[in-house]
């Protein structure tokens, strides 16, 4: 019994995506929270992209007489143990945590949303094989997974993205392939398989608006999932390469200075807070705007 | 019972099996030489190779991997590399490190997490309850080494009310509990999180179905029905988050482990990663995952203990 | 209830001195350290090659000779289990005469000839020992009584005292525990040091103690708690909080200045130095061109990179190997002169100047002098990518050729042979049979090195390492960054009996003297 499942609710007949968009945002309006996680959210987006704009100091450029100073009317947020300063490298460091968790998730969403649609749509022996292999998937713990395939290929972005998808594909396959299973014996699915619609237009025109809303959910929960275990690898010390600023790999030289410089783990710490924290007030705000049994009431 | 309990061991074999092959590959293509680790950087390029012959590391890839398989089907698996000892004595050695740690977080995250969760869903949309939402979602946000370094600051450092190392080389009961009291703290108050949210919700749920408002309907106190009714039901879901986040408690205490500097079954992971241990790394995770499974089946098992409808067929 | 008094202060001090607190009325007795780790690896002398292990081994046996305890100057090298030896005219056959009633470990015995013979061989033989290439030279061994040991030669060797000291294969084991224990002797050892294995407490610490039969005399202190912790912040908590009175440090100025304000600590900075280098690969464009190599080493500002590690914990260094061993030289390195860096770029056809890619370790030490050396490399145009990658993958990366510039950093055998054969002579090429770790590929100082090794003038010795070492230099196969000295931190009252100026097990000698005052 999955308590999140709520596969009998979906509507027997054709998906309205208008209405339905339109019934969704009226809830997440009612529900103040999650438009703090999106104001939140989109002013680090914002942060990230201006980066270049509002950063007082180059964020790689080193001062060593200047170094583990304390926070000041200079150095707002202190300087490191190379005399960077620590604001501009919490700024420009959001960039890292947002691209690695939009691309990850994004990878997590396409690969395994692809697998459970595919798997659910076919069925039978098929379907069983795949998901076996997701549950083996899933049985790593991610960090784990992670930094075993990190150690594999090696500490860059493109293998971070990499190695944080595929701790995320065996729970998107999930999703997509539970309602597949029960879509896919609905009658207006039947109905276009008897007029003789190709299977790949029945998935996209029939069945993948229905998922769209969970997965827009599990999308945003997931990415700030995305953003810890970017952080971690980088503060276990396999992160996107130095110089360039990440919020886990100043925590990880932060944490050796702990006694002399507290303000290095500090700040990137409450950087990293406050960005999943966002993100989950977000993914919250959304489940409830489209969770049928909350949408009824 | 007893066959039920056979029957979903048994069909966990394919899953462990894929798991072994899995494992068995990925350390395998993870770069960086077990005999270096060993010997250390001045060795020869020829004492390198004469440590691997000797430690079987030459031989072909598929005869590592069956005699692997076959000696972990005999429940035996292996040496480390490192230090020679067998891989369960290793295990052995950390387990009550890991175990005190997820049963106090587990205790904690339950004490913490199921009435606020209760609490919650009774007082829905009002005050209490958005201030238990809000709260348990920035325990979720938190990552665990970003808390944990939070919490060292305030209690180890500033207050000095708990000491630094998480455990302690006397064997002295009070002194381990007092050292287990901020890694403790640190991973339980995430699962209480957690639990509360899931509670809450699986509450909301069970409130909204029919028998419980037949229930109300007939004039049984609110009291009773959530008491007698409700809670009984909710509690399914939250034995099942329970279950689940035993997996993601081992990964987030890897970084608690290395936070509060404590030994245990995460950090013993890395080390065999950074060390190229295969047989550690090998053996850790099929014991990690049969764990998992055991696990599962024991939260299944609850659910009978919870609600008598649901049935070991 | 009522409790007699003398009972209450009693129980009171049992408190206290469990607390650790009771320092003042008696001298402590056991020995707190923190190491930077998380287990211990292996024991046995053969194999042990991290710090973890080399300083508690450093502990537990001896050799024929060893070195003054607190000195790694092979001028210092005394007698140890051998009481006296002699060599004959050639330099080829050695024999020495050993103490007597040297008693092993957890009663293994008398140690008689026997057991250096066997400790020597198995230290020889590449199937049990990770060091048999430095006893290439032995022809045989042998016990001539139970007292006497011969030694052979086939050819001469730069210090053969240096392969018989308290330092890795020249350490001796007993032959009947070697045999009886196995695979347990790595982690179980019996030797004949001051203090012999208690136990392992999984993860959590290694507990020594007293060798009461111990040759020189029962040691003053009775038990070495040797704890894991890993994190630097964390030992210094620990130590702050005494918890600990022993412990690694941080070769780091900021580290040191802190600690020396602590109540009753003291920082004690020693040999060896550990040479920083990159190593560049001079058979890959773009540094096989000279120019380019010079302009690497004329971008680096040793200077800084001493600020940055502190002046108290590392130092300028001079040649292209550490200083102070038997035949360091000044050997000629290029200065600090960005303008002539960019100069000599410009003139090498990089007139935007260049990116390279190199592969770094994630070890926090190195990476942090790396990152300078980046930003200095920056100023000049050079653009290095680290790609930071786990210590076992660096090493495995770094021996195929997969990083055209390597930062090694390394301290060896304190004569000028070892360090010059590892690093620069063909002989140790990455990627061949032999290989150990000559990552610049040069072969320019080969005769140099093989004729200094078996010279029997010591002058002429000298000249030849010298001139090696002034070749490597000009040709620019290595740019030295900085010199990192040992940091550690103890307690003031703690004596090792000894003035502690350096140690080749890279961490205190403790001995029957070390006590708390």
């Amino acid at each position: 019994m999955k308590p999140a499942e709520a596969i009998d609710d979906i509507a027997d007949a054709p998906p309205e995506p208008r209405s339905a968009l339109v019934r969704a945002f009226a809830v997440f309006n009612a529900n103040k929270t999650s438009w703090v996680g999106v104001i939140v959210f989109g002013a680090i987006v914002a942060m990230a992209a201006l980066a270049p704009l509002i950063s007082p100091y180059d964020p790689i450029e080193q001062d060593i007489i200047a170094r583990l100073q304390p926070p000041s009317a200079e150095h707002w947020f202190g300087t490191d143990m190379f005399g960077r300063d620590v604001l501009s490298r919490v700024i420009w460091g959001s960039q890292i945590s947002l691209i690695v968790s939009i691309a990850s998730i994004a990878v997590a969403l396409l690969v395994g949303g692809t697998i459970g649609l595919v798997s659910g749509y076919i069925g039978g022996r098929t379907d069983l094989l795949i998901m076996q292999a997701m549950d083996v998937l899933l049985s790593f713990p991610s960090l784990i997974m992670g930094l075993i395939v990190v150690a594999m290929l090696g500490p860059d972005l493109i293998n971070l993205i990499i190695a944080i998808a595929l701790t995320a594909v065996a729970p998107f396959a999930r999703i997509a392939r539970a309602p597949t299973i029960v879509l896919k014996e609905r009658a207006f699915v039947e109905a276009g398989r008897a007029l003789g619609f190709s299977h790949i237009r029945i998935v996209l025109v029939h069945i993948l608006p229905n998922l769209l809303a969970e997965v827009l959910v599990m999308g945003s929960l997931w990415m700030a999932t995305a953003v810890r275990v970017e952080a971690s690898l980088s503060f276990i010390g396999l992160g996107v390469r130095p110089p360039t600023p990440t919020w886990g790999g100043m925590i990880n030289e932060g944490f050796e200075n702990i006694l002399d410089a507290p303000w290095l783990s500090i700040y990137p710490g409450l950087a990293i807070l406050i960005l999943v924290f966002a993100l989950n007030m977000l993914g919250d705000g959304l489940r409830d705007a489209t969770d049928p049994k909350l949408r009824g009431e | 019972m007893g066959r039920y309990i056979l029957k979903r061991l048994a069909a966990a074999v394919p899953t462990l099996l894929a798991v072994l092959t899995v494992v068995f590959l990925l350390v395998r293509v993870v770069p960086g030489d077990p005999a270096q680790t060993i010997l250390g950087d001045q060795a020869t390029a020829e004492a390198l190779a004469a440590l691997r012959a000797r430690l079987g590391l030459d031989r072909p890839l598929h005869v590592q991997y069956f005699e692997f398989v076959f000696a972990a089907l005999r429940g035996d698996l292996g040496n480390s590399l490192v230090s020679g000892r067998p891989i369960i004595d290793e295990v052995v050695a950390v387990l009550p490190h890991t175990i005190d740690l997820t049963l106090a977080a587990l205790v904690i995250g339950s004490i913490f997490g199921i009435p606020l969760g209760i609490w919650a869903a009774m007082h829905r949309n009002r005050f209490i309850d958005y201030v238990t939402r809000i709260g348990s979602l920035l325990g979720l946000s938190f990552p665990v080494f970003v808390s944990g370094i939070f919490l060292l600051l305030v209690f180890a450092l500033h207050w000095r009310w708990f000491p630094v190392i998480g455990t302690s080389s006397s064997a002295d009961f009070g002194d381990r509990m007092h050292r287990l009291v901020l890694p403790a703290v640190n991973l339980g108050l995430i699962m209480a999180a957690y639990i509360t949210r899931v509670t809450r919700s699986a509450m909301l749920q069970v409130l909204g179905e029919d028998y419980v408002r037949t229930a109300r309907a007939k004039g049984v106190p609110r009291r009773v029905v959530v008491w007698r009714h409700a809670l009984r039901n909710a509690l399914i879901p939250v034995v099942t988050v329970i279950g689940l986040y035993l997996g993601i408690l081992i990964g987030n205490s890897v970084l608690t482990e290395i936070v509060f500097n404590r030994p245990g079954l995460g950090k013993v992971i890395v080390g065999a990663l950074n060390q190229r241990d295969y047989p550690m790394l090998q053996g850790l995770l099929v014991i990690y995952c049969f764990l998992i499974v055991v696990v599962n089946i024991a939260t299944d098992l609850t659910y009978g203990l919870i609600d008598p409808r649901v049935k070991h067929a | 209830m009522r409790i007699s008094r003398r009972a209450f202060t009693a129980g009171a001090a049992a408190i206290l001195a469990s607390t650790g607190a009771s320092a003042q009325q008696q001298p402590k007795k056991v020995l707190n350290v923190g190491m930077a780790a998380q287990d211990i690896g292996r024991l046995d002398p053969n194999y042990a090659t991290t710090t973890i292990d080399l300083v508690v081994v450093g502990w537990m046996f001896n050799g024929l000779v060893r070195f003054r305890p607190g000195s790694m100057n092979p001028e210092t090298i005394e007698p140890d289990l051998a009481e006296r030896w002699q060599s004959s005219p050639d330099g080829k056959t050695w024999t020495f005469q050993l103490r007597r009633g040297v008693q092993f470990h957890g009663g293994y015995g008398e140690m008689k000839a026997g057991d250096v013979v066997f400790s020597l061989l198995r230290a020889a033989d590449p199937q049990r020992s990770g060091f048999a290439a430095d006893f290439r030279a032995f022809d045989a061994v042998e016990a001539v009584d139970d007292y006497t040991v011969r030694l052979r030669l086939k050819e001469n060797v730069p210090s053969l005292l240096g392969l018989v000291t308290n330092y890795h294969g020249g350490m001796i084991v007993s032959k009947r525990a070697v045999e009886e224990r196995g695979e347990r002797f790595q982690r179980e050892p019996i030797g004949t040091g001051p203090f012999a294995y208690g136990e392992l407490r999984a993860r959590q610490s290694l507990e020594l103690v007293a060798h009461e039969q111990y040759f020189r005399g029962r040691p003053k202190l009775d038990r070495i708690s040797y704890r894991f912790i890993q994190s630097d912040a964390s030992r210094d908590l620990a130590f702050q909080n005494g918890e600990i009175d022993l412990m690694l440090g941080r070769q780091e100025q900021t580290w040191a200045d802190r600690v020396k304000q602590i109540p009753n600590a003291a920082v004690d900075v020693f040999e060896p130095g550990e040479l920083s280098m990159l190593h560049i690969n001079v058979t890959q464009a773009p540094f096989n061109d000279i120019r380019v190599r010079q302009a690497v080493a004329h971008a680096i500002n040793r200077e800084e990179l001493v600020r940055f590690k502190g002046a108290d914990v590392s130092r300028m260094p001079q040649s292209v190997i550490p200083m102070g061993y038997l035949g360091s030289a000044q050997a000629p390195l290029l200065p600090f002169n960005q303008e002539r860096a960019r100069a000599l770029l410009r003139e090498a056809g990089h007139p935007n100047g260049l990116t390279v890619r190199v592969i770094h370790t994630q070890l926090p030490s190195m990476l942090a002098g790396m990152q300078v050396v980046q930003s200095q490399l920056r100023r000049v145009g050079i653009n290095m990518e680290m790609e930071v990658v786990e210590h076992a993958t660096f090493h495995a990366q770094i021996r195929r050729n997969l990083s055209p510039i390597v930062h090694y950093a390394a301290a060896r055998f304190p004569i000028a042979d070892t360090y010059l054969t590892q690093f620069f002579h063909s002989r140790s090429i990455v990627g061949t049979p032999t290989a150990v770790t000559n990552f610049c590929h040069t072969n320019i100082a080969d005769a140099e090195i093989d004729a200094a090794r078996v010279s029997t003038d010591a002058n002429e010795q000298r000249r030849l390492w010298g001139e090696a070492q002034r070749k490597l230099a000009e040709q620019v196969c290595a740019v030295p960054m900085y010199e990192g000295l040992q940091v550690w931190g103890r307690r003031a009252n703690l004596e090792y009996g000894h003035p502690l100026q350096g140690s080749l097990s890279l961490g205190p000698m403790i001995t029957e003297l070390t006590h708390f005052k």
